[in-house]
């Protein structure tokens, strides 16, 4: 092969197409941490967010559904470890599913009007949406650790999917799942599709 | 209020448009050209094409004084377009920049333009008159992401831009012997090139599609991609702003928004249609939509007879013809524009689509 044809070999391959060039470049975002273009946010601790339920349980248990929730709503945990942010995850999904289904458009609509409303309603939504990504913790309040989201036994047979979930469990999956599709309808119902937009739009992660 | 008068000039999204000073010329950024309609008996018929760049062009101003064309593209070339009687003569701006130009507008005293970029940079574009050429200046400095969009201050020193890394910044664009010194405000007294005179980020910090100074340059709206408009007023040099006001919709994310006066907003996206917000220093609000949805020649609904509902279930599997939005616009609204104003006021606004439309709509 001449000198000649390596070299237009070379340069009509594609293969500089794949070179990352932005790890060449000091300037490149992704040579920066993009957490520091937002301002921090409270770290909230697995104690916490815990104490956090029990008084949320003692609301629900007093009758006050709609304090129970907006106080939920409005401690989210943005920035905690996965444990803190299941166990909340797991404090939400008891109090939408202690709320009856005739109480849910009128509750959300006084908690929309009311200030911060419309935030509150967005972190209902990010919670929606991490309860549905979650097919385990929906189904009980105490959410183990050790059921972690995308945990699939690979089983011989091939039925991995079935396989790896036990009857009843499957049951109250689609029962929760039923109840955060119910809520989810409402939220969008009173919230509008802005309120899907921002859920995917936001930095803050529940 | 009267109906909007609507060209649909061709079947391929409209990136920006820009009608000239006496809005008998109507410039089009599609696909890699730049199409100039001439206004022929309430129509807008294809006049010119200008072709110079070869990858898409992004952005298109007309300067409203002295009639040049500024286009920017993906293939990071800016070209002004010069009026001659032989036609346009187009000169290339040497950006010095890697990345795809995503947004260019002239200052309102025509001496300078920005064009924003994938760069991590806006470029500041002046004359040179020794050496007859087009000089940038770049802005660089805290931006960490694509620039999508800028706007200029009525003092054409100072430029708002908004950016994919969520925020909204005022940057000071001075040039010696280019600017005069400028006025001081509520952003800053001394302004020289790349001063930072604030920064801003709204709660859930989606990136930035428009930004906007009002009418007298002393409030800043922006929206983003939340589905959010914010809009700040400053209160001095160095402080943190009077009030930062965001007001989060239900509605789909707005593209471009335009002031009409200080006290309202007109903004437009992906909702197709747009929408007015009303308020001040103490709040804003939603308002309302601008398109009329009783608007005569739209809903006139084809007789509902047997025949045409089972022609209907055959032709299509169902019985109602969905395919229309509601909206005259049957795609996104890319860009809000001026077209007609009396004073701070807008009395007329034009809007461009994804679905190739311009519409010119009475406030």
């Amino acid at each position: 092969m001449s000198i000649i044809q390596q070299h237009t070999a070379d340069t009509l391959s594609d293969a500089w197409r794949t070179i990352n060039i932005d790890a060449l470049d000091p300037d490149s975002p992704a040579n920066f941490d993009v957490s520091s273009l937002h301002p921090p946010l409270a770290e909230i601790t697995e104690p916490e967010a815990r104490h956090l339920a029990t008084q949320v349980r003692q609301l629900l248990r007093g009758g006050d559904a709609e304090g129970a929730l907006r106080g939920c709503l409005d401690s989210p945990v943005y920035n905690g470890n996965d444990l803190a942010k299941e166990a909340h995850l797991a404090t939400v999904i008891e109090v939408l599913q202690s709320i009856k289904a005739s109480e849910m458009t009128p509750m959300l609509q006084r908690i929309y009007a009311s200030p911060g409303g419309v935030e509150a309603l967005d972190v209902l939504m990010k919670y929606l949406y991490k309860g549905m990504a979650s097919n385990s913790g929906a189904s009980s309040s105490s959410a183990s650790p050790a059921r972690t989201p995308t945990r699939m036994t690979p089983q011989p047979t091939g039925f991995s999917q079935i396989g790896s979930r036990s009857l009843a469990s499957s049951d109250s999956t689609g029962a929760a799942m039923s109840v955060l599709l119910s809520w989810h309808e409402k939220v969008v119902d009173v919230a509008g599709l802005g309120c899907i937009g921002r859920v995917m739009t936001d930095f803050r992660r529940v | 209020m009267s109906t909007p008068e609507v060209h649909h000039l061709f079947h391929n999204p409209i990136a920006d448009h820009s009608f000239s000073a006496d809005r008998q010329t109507l410039a089009i950024a599609r696909d890699t050209t730049v199409e100039l309609y001439g206004n022929v008996g309430n129509a807008f018929k294809l006049k010119d094409e200008l072709k110079g760049h070869d990858k898409t062009v992004t952005s298109i101003d007309i300067a409203p004084n002295s009639g040049r064309i500024v286009s920017c593209s993906q293939d990071r070339n800016a070209l002004v377009w010069e009026p001659t009687p032989q036609g346009y003569k187009p000169t290339l701006v040497l950006l010095r920049i890697n990345r795809a130009a995503t947004f260019v507008r002239w200052s309102p005293n025509e001496t300078k333009f920005a064009v924003g970029s994938g760069d991590r940079l806006i470029a500041v574009c002046y004359f040179e008159e020794e050496n007859d050429w087009w000089v940038s200046k770049h802005l660089k400095k805290p931006i960490r992401s694509t620039i999508t969009t800028v706007g200029w201050h009525p003092n054409s020193v100072l430029l708002a831009a908004g950016s994919t890394d969520a925020h909204a910044r005022v940057l000071s664009s001075f040039i010696k012997g280019v600017d005069a010194r400028p006025e001081p405000s509520a952003w800053g007294e001394r302004l020289p090139f790349n001063t930072i005179c604030g920064e801003y980020l709204n709660n859930s910090a989606g990136w930035v599609h428009s930004v906007a100074f009002s009418p007298s340059g002393d409030a800043l709206a922006f929206a983003s991609h939340d589905s959010s408009i914010t809009v700040v007023y400053p209160s001095a040099p160095e402080q943190p702003p009077k009030a930062v006001i965001s007001i989060n919709t239900q509605l789909l994310p707005f593209m471009s928004l335009i002031w009409n006066g200080e006290a309202e907003i007109i903004a437009a996206g992906y909702d197709c249609e747009a929408f007015r917000f009303k308020g001040g220093a103490d709040g804003w609000q939603l308002s309302g939509t601008v398109e009329a949805k009783s608007r005569p020649g739209l809903g006139e609904q084809r007789e509902e007879s047997a025949l045409n509902m089972f022609k209907q279930m055959d032709l299509k599997g169902k019985v109602k013809d969905d395919t229309q939005l509601k909206t005259v616009h049957q795609n996104t609204i890319t860009m809000l524009r001026p077209y007609e104003t009396s004073g701070d006021a807008v009395t007329k606004f034009s809007s461009s689509g994804v679905d190739g439309r311009i519409v010119i709509w009475n406030v």
